[in-house]
């Protein structure tokens, strides 16, 4: 009896006084605005002739305006699901008449609060999160009525717990090892009881119907998601760090107005292209990043590094979940029968992952992989391994990374650092010296 | 024309200026203080003297170093990885590998023959793998940091101490010692950790020798002993390697300018 109760008691709430919680929650989402307003204006100034269309997405980086739309939509009757993790598939979602956002934080400051509960060792991405939670804080993380968390790493695992104090958190299990006999199948039945979970909370039952119809939605940005990757293959037309906030914006807007003006954006980027109307230099060093999740807005403290930096950078593709992986894979559909739906939807958001919780004889061969594809066609000229203290098994797999790269002639530099602006200078020093470095092996 | 190169430490200011051959002119050196462009132009004026020229003279500087952005009589800037690697090849043409240990910062950086940067690497967000961590490590050994050097040569190396951070090297130094393990053991400790901590990020990049040691910490006797005891190659230091940085930014000057060198 006594069991029972304390396991319905919150695991991990800390005692905060409400008069706390308002204070911090209005004095950071005071500098929170600040910081994105002053990004946005250091893009403008980056890319001055930028496509009118850029200014929508600049819009959408504040989060405000999404916000508004996620309560209303709620007064409406309509669920919000957010998710903690790109193994969710957003298919299941939408099928179900929901909204899907991503709600891991991105921002710096509520690190320190999350502290309360996790220790400093810990990725700063969790640590940030369960600190907008104490505080309330994340627009839409408050807004959603229930989470998907994917038991990947440590962090997200422990997170799924913390979390589950605050909201019903559905927890989905990748298995660490992609071609088991059974490893496909435990997959499918996870995200079997995930669309159940989804069901109850909706009231909406999924059918073959409408998850037909969320799948080809789904479709139609994953194009468009292509397509601006493949424009950054050839010379810069848009600045990388625009490219990836428009790729970001995906994760919270609403997946069918994105998917119309992301359209509009690379038509616009293709005339450029013909015309011969770039972003920048066309002998701009051309730089990849892959390591760990860089979450708008505070983690844009790197790309704007680059491509601001002295000399400048440009990013032209990177390999992380919050970036070029997130829409790039549609589900491959044969026969559209539920079944054969289903399967199709469990092996998109398994077997094309190239999250490192993936392991095999040979390595988490299909990262490698794309890498180096990456720097084939997209002619990366060097990569930027990008590390947050406490992110263990990116930082664990660098060398295995280097090695292959090494392979290709492609420099790697391995960049550490934390949820903190007081490391800019420092950084700055790094990767100046690292393009300095590319440039001149390019003159060489 | 001669040219100059500014290198903006972290603890001190150094100049280097070059005459069109690449011969080296004059050095000079000073405690960056708490106003580093002061001290820059103060430590620029000195080396003009050594030099027997005036400003008017030089014909370009280029400045390096943390705080380069105060070095307000620069033309140019230059990254101090690749500053390192210009200094290294000029220091010794055979070099492949420069490790420079500075106060705050340590860097290894591969290049090729003409001192262009193939791959480097810096100690990330950690004190431990530089000067710092000595500095740190004399104070809770209660002797001068200048003294270390030579009373860590006395050690056979029976005690050892982890370098992950400053402050758990500090809490080892103390229990060695209350464990009474006498000082000049506790110093070769300390330096063979530092150096220990230099050979991992120098296996992350790859040696390729041949290998030259510069930077403020290249003058201890004490870590040169311990890299040398711990590296399984010859390590070149070359007289004044503090001026390493200033001096890889006098050749940038020089080449930049339109100098050459034979």
């Amino acid at each position: 009896m006594d069991f029972k109760r304390s396991i319905k008691e919150k695991k991990y709430v800390v005692e905060i006084s409400q008069r706390e919680v308002e204070e911090l929650r209005n004095s950071i989402r005071a500098a929170y605005d600040k910081v994105i307003a002053d990004y946005v204006e250091r893009m403008k100034r980056g890319w001055a002739g930028r496509p009118k269309v850029m200014d929508y997405f600049y819009e959408m980086a504040d989060f405000s305006r999404r916000e508004k739309e996620l309560i209303e939509a709620k007064s409406e009757g309509k669920k919000i699901i957010g998710y903690t993790c790109v193994f969710a598939p957003v298919e299941l979602i939408l099928a179900a008449d929901a909204i899907p956002v991503r709600v891991s934080c991105g921002l710096y400051e509520p690190a320190k609060i999350g502290n309360r509960i996790v220790p400093v060792e810990v990725c700063p991405v969790i640590r940030s999160t369960v600190g907008a939670k104490i505080i309330g804080l994340s627009p839409f993380l408050e807004q959603s009525d229930a989470l998907i968390t994917a038991l990947t790493c440590d962090g997200m695992t422990k997170l799924s717990e913390i979390m589950s104090d605050y909201k019903p958190v559905w927890t989905i299990c990748p298995p660490r090892l992609k071609d088991t006999e059974q490893s496909l199948s435990f997959w499918r039945s996870e995200l079997l009881t995930l669309k159940a979970n989804i069901e109850k909370l909706t009231g909406t039952k999924i059918t073959g119907k409408s998850l037909r119809r969320a799948i080809e939605r789904v479709h139609r940005a994953n194009r468009v998601f292509r397509k601006l990757q493949n424009l950054r293959k050839e010379k810069p037309v848009i600045m990388g760090r625009d490219a990836m906030l428009v790729t970001q914006i995906a994760m919270w807007d609403d997946l069918e107005r994105w998917t119309e003006k992301a359209e509009l954006l690379c038509i616009e980027l293709e005339e450029r292209l013909k015309e011969n109307n770039l972003a920048c230099p066309p002998d701009t060093p051309r730089v990849m990043l892959t390591g760990s999740p860089i979450i708008w807005p505070d983690n844009w403290k790197l790309p704007n590094l680059i491509e601001e930096a002295k000399p400048q950078g440009i990013i032209v593709a990177d390999e992380l979940c919050s970036g070029d992986r997130f829409l790039y894979d549609p589900v491959g559909v044969d026969e559209w029968t539920f079944e054969d739906m289903f399967t199709a939807l469990a092996e998109r958001y398994l077997m094309p992952s190239t999250c490192p919780c993936f392991t095999s004889e040979a390595g988490n061969e299909d990262r490698v992989n794309w890498l180096i594809n990456r720097v084939k066609e997209w002619r990366v000229e060097g990569v930027i391994y990008y590390i947050y203290r406490g992110c263990m098994l990116y930082a664990m797999e660098y060398m295995r990374i280097k090695h292959a790269l090494d392979h290709l002639n492609v420099p790697t530099y391995y960049l550490d650092t934390d949820y903190t602006r007081e490391d800019v200078g420092q950084i700055k020093t790094r990767v100046e010296a690292f393009l300095e470095m590319l440039k001149a092996r390019i003159e060489i | 024309m001669p040219f100059a190169g500014i290198d903006m430490g972290i603890q001190n200011v150094k100049v280097v200026i070059l005459d069109d051959d690449g011969k080296i002119l004059a050095r000079s050196i000073s405690p960056s203080g708490f106003e580093p462009a002061k001290a820059a132009e103060q430590t620029f004026r000195e080396a003009l003297s050594n030099a027997g020229i005036r400003r008017d003279d030089i014909k370009h500087v280029t400045a390096t170093g943390a705080g380069l952005d105060m070095a307000l009589e620069a033309d140019s800037t230059i990254s101090m990885v690749a500053a390192d690697a210009k200094a290294g090849v000029y220091l010794l043409p055979s070099a492949r590998t420069v490790i420079d240990v500075g106060a705050e910062e340590s860097r290894i950086v591969v290049c090729d023959e003409r001192g262009n940067v193939l791959d480097f690497t810096l100690n990330e967000r950690c004190a431990a793998g530089s000067g710092a961590f000595l500095e740190a490590m004399a104070r809770a050994l209660e002797v001068r940091i200048e003294e270390m050097g030579e009373l860590s040569l006395k050690a056979k190396g029976t005690a050892s101490i982890s370098a992950t951070c400053v402050i758990f090297g500090e809490t080892d130094v103390v229990s060695l010692i209350h464990r009474q393990e006498p000082k000049h053991e506790i110093a070769r400790a300390i330096y063979d950790a530092l150096a220990e901590r230099i050979i991992s990020m120098v296996h992350r990049v790859g040696l390729k020798p041949s290998v030259i040691l510069v930077g403020g910490v290249a003058k201890d006797i004490g870590f040169t002993a311990a890299l040398r005891r711990k590296l399984e190659a010859e390590i070149f230091v070359p007289n004044y390697p503090e001026y390493a940085g200033a001096l890889g930014a006098a050749l940038h000057a020089l080449a930049k300018a339109g100098g050459n060198i034979q």
